[in-house]
Order: structure tokens, then C-alpha cells, then sequence
């Protein structure tokens, strides 16, 4: 019965989210579109405009999701359920995942997609394609983990400030690894070490930053 | 042991919880099923937290603490299901409709009572229709207290479920609660800082003040032990501390003597000192709720 009420609770986090959603996956599409059609400016304010489709969702979903049931004082009927601590923040942490990967992936798909179909972007781009975009998915993580487990408006602005200002850094430092840059322009994938290794340690980030953000909650003893 | 296994709606044994700036100390407190207690305390006194801890939200330091035969905060989830909780400071989802919180909790519990719910929102003046961010603080409180109540509930747990509503909505809230009492072995702990209210349908007061619980006894109890005492002593004469008498407060001739355990030799005692006594005065909850709390603080000072 536990379980349902899990469901239920993801189900609410979904209902209360659904514009959010919408409105990033929206938003991605047409600067998908763009990118694709338009000259090489418009192509790169297209891509750009992708990107931060999924930091903004990266950023702004934690908040909605997860901060705002404190902040609006939603926690205690939530909490007044039949769920444990441990189990809201499973209900929480997999309701906000599904709501950032399925718009995440819907975009990324459909970018992959645009590419495969279309002639103007060289189908080299796309491991590059993939690093970037799991770029917002581990931000996304982070700043989850930091408002399920901080409690507070401080620390999710403080994760979110550190996230979205870090992107353009590590972009630059992505786009200087030789072995990376150099098959951008090719007309069809690389899948050499670099990019796989780089794949990885995103993958290991977000195993990480989740099994700690669980960890530390188990071990909290007030939730109110 | 399950809910139907013990006689107690719940009981908290020697519970402790410190924060930096409050210590909840030494809680001891019981109710059988089928009773209402009312826990006033002032505010920052420890009803919050002592009810928190009641519902496993916040986790006690020390001390055992079941809910209707489950151990908290361990067995929460089993125990959850038979415990309604609202609190004056619960907020509902406010972009949403009352509709729906409505649907969600039929969704959750099997015993929720739809024509039991339909009933509560023409009662309370409600529209299932209406999005929750234009309601009142009044109406804010009737929803969290019918998604509660259309629950049924074995246990009601409601923190200061009166506070800031009108007297015409206190009625209504205080009306339905007495209601729930209809249905044999259903018990409710409500606090508050309004006396009145907790005289009105209370079985158990308990005060609390300051982390401790300084008195808990059934209320007919309290208002036939507490007394009055109003004393007109010779100058130059003083009065003897007597066993039964928490406070003298003395003006010239006049004196004021407050008894938490008063029996007619009281009467006697202070009269062979020479004192006479003009009147002996029932007090109201609110007095011995004061004056219990002044006691106490006395105490702990002295």
C-alpha cells in the first residue's frame, strides 16, 4: 500500500509541474528547429537556446518540485501520509528525475534526430552533442540533491549560482581537449576514449551526487 | 502489537528532545482510545514539537513513544494510517482546486467517506470547485480539517486547529470534532492556547509549559480542586505556607490564596491563623491554567 501512496505522490509532483515541463520541451523544440534551418548565427543562438532550455529546467524544477513544498508549507500534509522520510525522498527524488529526464531526453532525442535527418550539422557533433547534454543533468542532480537535503532556499541558489555559471567553463574546457574538437566536422560519429571516459565520469557524478543525497537524508531526524 | 491490542490512543514515556534553544524534557503522557485531550501551553511552550514527535516527524532524543500500539518514529507508516493530522500552519496546494486533494486522499485511503466529505463542505461553506489560493485562513483550516476528517480516522492529531478563526468557525470546527466522538474507540489530541476551547469538548487537559508538562488530569479534576481563596488577615499577621496552596498574593488586609488541591480544612487552617475567609471562588480553566504555569515556573526558578 506504501507504494501507492509513492505513485500518488509522484503523480501530484507531475500534475503540479506540468506547465514547467511543457514549457522547457516547447521552448527546446523550436530552438532545435531553429538551429537547424537558420544561418550560422541563428544556428548557434538555436543551440545556445537548446542548451539553456535544459539548465533553466536543471535549475527551476529542484525549486518547484522539491524547495517549494517547504517554502509553501506543503510538507506537513505530505508528510501526514502514510510515508516514511526515507520514502518521500524516494517519491521525490524519482518524480523529479522523471520530470527532468523526460523532457531531457524527449530534447536530446530530438536532436539526434535533427542531426541523423538533416544535412546542414555533421553527424561528428554528436558525442560532443551527448557530454554537453548531460552537462544539465548532472547540474540537475546537484542542485536536487543540495535542496532535498540543505532544506533551504540558500543552498539551492548557492548550487544553482556555482551550476549554471560553471557551464561556460567547462564548455571551454570540453572544446580544448584536442582529441574531441578534431572529429566535430567529421561526417560521421567518433567514439574514441575521450569522449567515452568524459561519458563515464558524468554517469559516475550522478550515482554519486544521488546515493549521498539518500544517504544524508536516512540519517536526518527532524522533517518538519 | 497493533492498533486494536492496547487501550491507548497513545503514550509518550520519559521523551526528550533538545534543540539548540529548547529542550522538550521528560515527557510523560497518555490517553486512552476514546477521549479527547486538549494540551495548552503558550506559545514556544512545547506543543508543536510534542506533537511532531507524536507523528514521528521529528525524532525524540530518548524516551519510547506509540501511537495506537505502533512504536514511533519506527512503525510511522502503519501508525499513519489511522492518524488524521492538521495543524493551523498547513498549507494545500494553491494552484489546485479543493477537488482535488479531495480525489487524492480517495485515492489513498480506503475509508474515505465521499458523502461523509460532501456533507463536511456545505457545513464548513466550501466549494470543491474554488482553487485554494482564494481561500481564507478560516476556510484553509475547515479543508485540511474535512480531507481529516472524511478519513475517519482512529486518532485525530490537530495543532492548534482554532487558532485565528472567528467565533462562528470555532464553533463549527469544535462542533464536528465533538461529532467524531460518536463513533465508539476514535480519540483526538488537540492543542491549543485558547482555554476556552479545549474546556468545551476536552476529557484530558494536560498544560505544558516551557518543555515540561507541569499537569495533566481530566477536567472535571482541575475545576473541582482548583479554589480561590479570598482572605481578609489582621495586619502584623502571617500567613502559614499550607500543603494545597500554590500562590498567596497579599495587599494590606486583603489576601488571595490559590489551591490546587483544595479540600474544607483549607478553611480552617487559615482561620486559626487568625484570617477570615470571605469567599472561596471556582476558577476557570484559563486561571488555573495561569496560575499553574506561574506555579511551575516558581518552582523550576526556585
Amino acid at each position: 500500500m506504501t507504494s501507492s501512496v509513492i505513485g500518488h505522490l509522484i503523480l501530484k509532483d507531475w500534475r503540479l509541474n506540468r506547465r514547467l515541463i511543457s514549457l522547457c520541451i516547447g521552448v527546446g523544440l523550436i530552438a532545435l528547429v531553429i538551429a537547424q534551418y537558420g544561418g550560422q548565427v541563428v544556428r548557434l543562438l538555436g543551440s545556445v537556446w537548446f542548451f539553456v532550455s535544459l539548465c533553466i529546467l536543471g535549475s527551476m524544477l529542484p525549486a518547484s518540485a522539491i524547495l517549494n513544498e517547504r517554502k509553501k508549507q506543503t510538507l506537513a500534509f505530505v508528510m501526514s501520509l502514510p510515508v516514511s522520510s526515507v520514502q518521500y525522498a524516494i517519491a521525490k527524488a524519482l518524480s523529479t528525475s522523471a520530470m527532468f529526464v523526460v523532457p531531457w531526453l524527449t530534447l536530446v532525442i530530438s536532436a539526434l534526430v535533427f542531426i541523423e535527418t538533416g544535412r546542414s550539422i555533421p553527424h561528428g557533433t554528436i558525442p560532443m552533442l551527448l557530454i554537453v547534454a548531460m552537462l544539465p543533468l548532472v547540474a540537475f542532480c546537484l542542485i536536487s540533491a543540495a535542496a532535498l537535503v540543505g532544506e533551504s532556499e540558500g543552498w539551492l541558489m548557492a548550487t544553482s549560482i556555482l551550476c549554471n555559471s560553471s557551464y561556460w567553463l567547462v564548455w571551454y574546457l570540453l572544446a580544448r581537449i584536442a582529441s574531441l574538437a578534431a572529429n566535430w566536422t567529421r561526417p560521421v560519429a567518433v567514439w574514441n576514449s575521450t569522449a567515452l571516459t568524459i561519458l563515464s565520469v558524468e554517469l559516475g557524478l550522478i550515482a554519486s551526487i544521488v546515493g549521498l543525497a539518500l544517504f544524508l537524508q536516512s540519517r536526518k531526524r527532524d522533517f518538519i | 502489537m497493533n492498533d486494536l491490542a492496547t487501550d491507548l490512543a497513545f503514550e509518550l514515556s520519559g521523551v526528550c528532545k533538545k534543540y539548540r534553544y529548547f529542550t522538550l524534557e521528560d515527557i510523560h503522557l497518555k490517553l486512552p482510545r476514546g477521549q479527547i485531550m486538549g494540551l495548552i501551553g503558550a506559545n514556544g511552550a512545547g506543543k508543536s514539537t510534542t506533537i511532531r514527535v507524536l507523528m514521528g516527524l521529528v525524532h525524540q532524543d530518548s524516551g519510547e513513544v506509540r501511537v495506537l500500539g505502533h512504536r514511533m518514529p519506527a512503525e510511522q507508516v502503519a501508525a499513519k494510517w489511522d492518524i488524521g493530522f492538521a495543524s493551523e500552519d498547513m498549507r494545500l496546494y494553491d494552484s489546485l482546486t479543493l477537488d482535488w486533494p479531495m480525489g487524492f486522499m480517495r485515492s489513498i485511503y480506503p475509508n474515505w467517506d465521499g458523502a461523509y466529505a460532501q456533507i463536511l463542505l456545505k457545513r464548513f461553506g466550501l466549494r470543491a470547485e474554488q482553487k485554494m489560493k482564494g481561500f481564507s485562513h478560516g476556510q484553509r483550516v475547515k479543508a485540511s480539517l474535512l480531507l481529516v476528517l472524511a478519513r475517519k480516522p482512529q486518532l485525530l492529531v490537530l495543532d492548534e486547529p482554532t487558532t485565528g478563526l472567528d467565533p462562528v468557525a470555532r464553533h463549527e470546527i469544535l462542533r464536528e470534532l465533538t461529532g467524531v466522538m460518536a463513533e465508539e474507540g476514535r480519540s483526538i489530541l488537540f492543542s491549543s492556547h485558547n482555554t476556552q476551547d479545549v474546556e468545551q469538548i476536552s476529557d484530558q487537559i494536560t498544560f505544558i509549559d516551557r518543555g515540561r508538562i507541569i499537569d495533566s488530569m481530566d477536567k472535571e479534576t482541575y475545576l473541582d480542586r482548583w479554589r480561590r481563596l479570598r482572605l481578609e488577615v489582621p495586619l502584623g499577621t502571617e500567613l502559614p505556607p499550607l500543603p494545597g496552596i500554590v500562590g498567596v498574593e497579599r495587599q494590606g488586609r486583603l489576601a488571595v490564596a490559590t489551591s490546587n488541591d483544595f479540600v474544607p480544612d483549607l478553611t480552617h487552617a487559615y482561620e486559626n491563623t487568625g484570617a477570615r475567609v470571605q469567599s472561596i471562588e471556582n476558577m476557570t480553566l484559563e486561571e488555573i491554567f495561569v496560575a499553574n504555569v506561574e506555579h511551575s515556573r516558581e518552582e523550576v526558578e526556585a
